[in-house]
């Protein structure tokens, strides 16, 4: 009886955190539509990149891209999910220690923390409104890219390719959120986003296929899990190779997410106890 | 207001306290020999302070002298380097969460709203934070920016608002939820007159309703007639712990502002006629157009008065130069230092 008390009362206090998550929202579309120049200011900055790889696209002989499934993709297909995915990770990465960083500057960091809200809660509140918006912005991207340009996708890889982007987002969560600890310890994590902006760039095709890099450095990266997210997207919009096309990829990155996810809310706990004893939670 | 007896009645004050300042059997509050230090620097040396149920407490200090930092330590936005604080009879540092359900906050900076919404969405998104149903958030919210007098205001970004508006938009959100306790940081630092009526009237109701109230302030003259009960802080030190009376008790004026009708003597002949008068009794001083007489130690206020006026001085008044509340205050402050 007292054990389906103590239930009952850890699934009333779960359902009032997550009843807490629509104020969060909420706040962030409130605060986003404040700054309208610089959401239209970000489709368009997608939009000249996308007609810059474009003309790229049309020097590149597509025989020096990869296969997928059997098809070979134009570089315009290529790059149109790397800039897609790449984005949504610095994004996403940049967005999450932004939370923190923001709250920090303007105090409200410490006004949220006055309140009987879980740390988590707190966590995923901060991000919610860009966990739901990035998603949709990438989708939008891809698609105003393919019916602009005549891409190639398979329609009936849009759902694979939205369950690995599905799993691919507590891995970029987990590590915004290490970033977030950082500059809750350090005040200036954004360095971190640099050096994550760089090896993305390089070491994730995003923009040239891996097989380009020196063998011992192309094996290395195609281990990366962005890449395997990468390709796995394309592999299930460019190709009919279906669910089995993108398994391996799946089998992978699923556990690699959970990880990020895990070492990225501990650092933030330990970086949020270390900040409450020191008493410096409201600087910056 | 929520009745407080529905907090009180969870269980009774447990840890064991050990100051004699503290009075009530059931503190809603308490902290006990806490200290709390910033590297080198001591910022809270051993204090204790109970508060009860209904009861305003003032907490008056210089600046440095502490005051923010303990009502950070109570709020939990900071942990003590050592001893305990104690919530409605838990342990705070036990359940932080819940702690934080019953203590309403009032910051001293300015600096703790989201700037790009307006005064009504903030309150609205913090009472969610605390568990209202947007619907009850947002009359609430609407209550209060009402009772603060920011009706006119509440669709305006916050950005937009001055120091004094934010302020006020604090105190609405400490009264969200009508917390059993209430830490207040030179809540009417930025406020004109009429705004800190207004908010003493708020925190007075609270209290009346059963909400054990820290208000923190360097504006003396404000805890008379307000606070059941003041703590002096001085160096992270509690030099003084007891009721306002106690502490008015502390002073013993020896200045005291003199107008005199000056007759045939101005000027420095006045001066030099008073300085005898006076004699060994005291001195005085020229202040602007005021003479201030000092009485020398163990000096009577009487006998200085009957012997200016045997000397041919005629007094018109006579009153002390600072309140005895803020004599009290200088006495006790500078009694720390010294």
């Amino acid at each position: 009886m007292i054990e389906l008390a103590v239930n009952a009362g850890r699934v009333d206090s779960l359902v009032g955190e997550l009843a807490k998550l629509p104020a969060f929202l909420r706040r962030d579309l409130l605060v986003a539509w404040s700054y309208r120049f610089a959401f239209v200011g970000d489709l368009f900055n997608l939009a000249a990149q996308t007609l810059t790889f474009y003309f790229v696209g049309q020097m590149v002989d597509p025989s020096k891209l990869p296969v997928y499934g059997g098809t070979q993709a134009t570089y315009l297909e290529f790059v149109a999910i790397g800039i897609g995915v790449s984005a949504f990770l610095l994004f996403g990465l940049g967005r999450v220690a932004q939370a923190v960083r923001g709250e920090q500057l303007m105090g409200t960091l410490e006004s949220v923390l006055m309140t009987p809200t879980a740390s988590p809660t707190v966590q995923i509140g901060s991000v919610f409104f860009d966990l739901i918006y990035i998603p949709i912005r990438t989708a939008l991207f891809l698609l105003v890219v393919a019916v602009a340009f005549g891409l190639n996708f398979h329609a009936e890889g849009i759902v694979p390719a939205a369950l690995v982007l599905l799993v691919f987002i507590p891995f970029v969560w987990g590590l915004g959120v290490l970033v977030a600890a950082l500059t809750l310890t350090f005040k200036r994590g954004m360095g971190a986003i640099g050096l994550g902006a760089l090896a993305l760039g390089i070491f994730s095709g995003a923009y040239f296929p891996l097989s380009l890099l020196p063998h011992w450095l192309s094996s290395v990266a195609a281990d990366n899990p962005i890449a395997r997210a990468m390709d796995a997207i394309r592999t299930a919009l460019l190709s009919n190779a279906g669910w089995a096309g993108i398994a391996s990829d799946l089998a992978l990155l699923a556990p690699l997410s959970a990880l990020s996810l895990a070492i990225g809310l501990f650092a933030f706990k330990l970086a949020l106890r270390r900040e409450r004893r020191l008493g410096t939670l409201g600087f910056y | 207001m929520r009745a407080f007896a529905s907090w009180c009645d969870k269980g009774r004050f447990s840890l064991p306290l050990r100051t004699s300042d503290v009075v009530c059997a059931t503190p809603a509050l308490a902290l006990v020999t806490v200290t709390r230090a910033y590297g080198e620097k001591i910022a809270l040396r051993e204090v204790s302070l109970a508060v009860a149920p209904g009861e305003i407490h003032a907490l008056l200090g210089p600046n440095g002298s502490g005051k923010t930092t303990l009502i950070r330590t109570l709020a939990g936005l900071l942990m003590p380097t050592s001893g305990a604080v104690s919530v409605l009879s838990m342990d705070a540092s036990r359940a932080p969460q819940r702690m934080r359900q019953l203590i309403g906050l009032i910051p001293s900076g300015d600096r703790s709203f989201y700037l790009r919404i307006s005064g009504l969405e903030n309150l609205v998104f913090f009472g969610r934070l605390h568990g209202l149903r947007r619907g009850a958030a947002t009359a609430r919210a609407r209550t209060l920016l009402e009772q603060v007098g920011l009706a006119d205001a509440a669709d305006t970004r916050v950005g937009y608002y001055s120091h004094g508006m934010q302020k006020r938009l604090s105190v609405a959100r400490a009264f969200l939820t009508d917390p059993p306790i209430l830490l207040v940081d030179e809540a009417t630092h930025d406020l004109d007159p009429a705004g800190a009526r207004r908010v003493r009237e708020l925190v007075r109701v609270a209290a009346a309703s059963g909400a054990a109230v820290v208000w923190a302030t360097q504006r003396i003259d404000e805890i008379a007639g307000f606070a059941q009960r003041v703590t002096v802080l001085a160096h992270g030190r509690v030099t003084f712990a007891g009721s306002v009376s106690e502490l008015v008790a502390q002073a013993e004026p020896s200045r005291y502002l003199l107008r005199l009708r000056n007759g045939r003597l101005a000027g420095s002949a006045l001066l030099v006629a008073l300085e005898q008068a006076i004699g060994p009794l005291g001195s005085i001083e020229v202040s602007a157009d005021e003479f201030v007489l000092a009485l020398a130690d163990r000096a009577v206020l009487g006998e200085a008065l009957v012997q200016l006026a045997t000397g041919g001085i005629e007094i018109l008044s006579c009153q002390p130069e600072r309140s005895a509340l803020e004599d009290a205050f200088v006495a006790v402050a500078e009694g720390a230092t010294a």
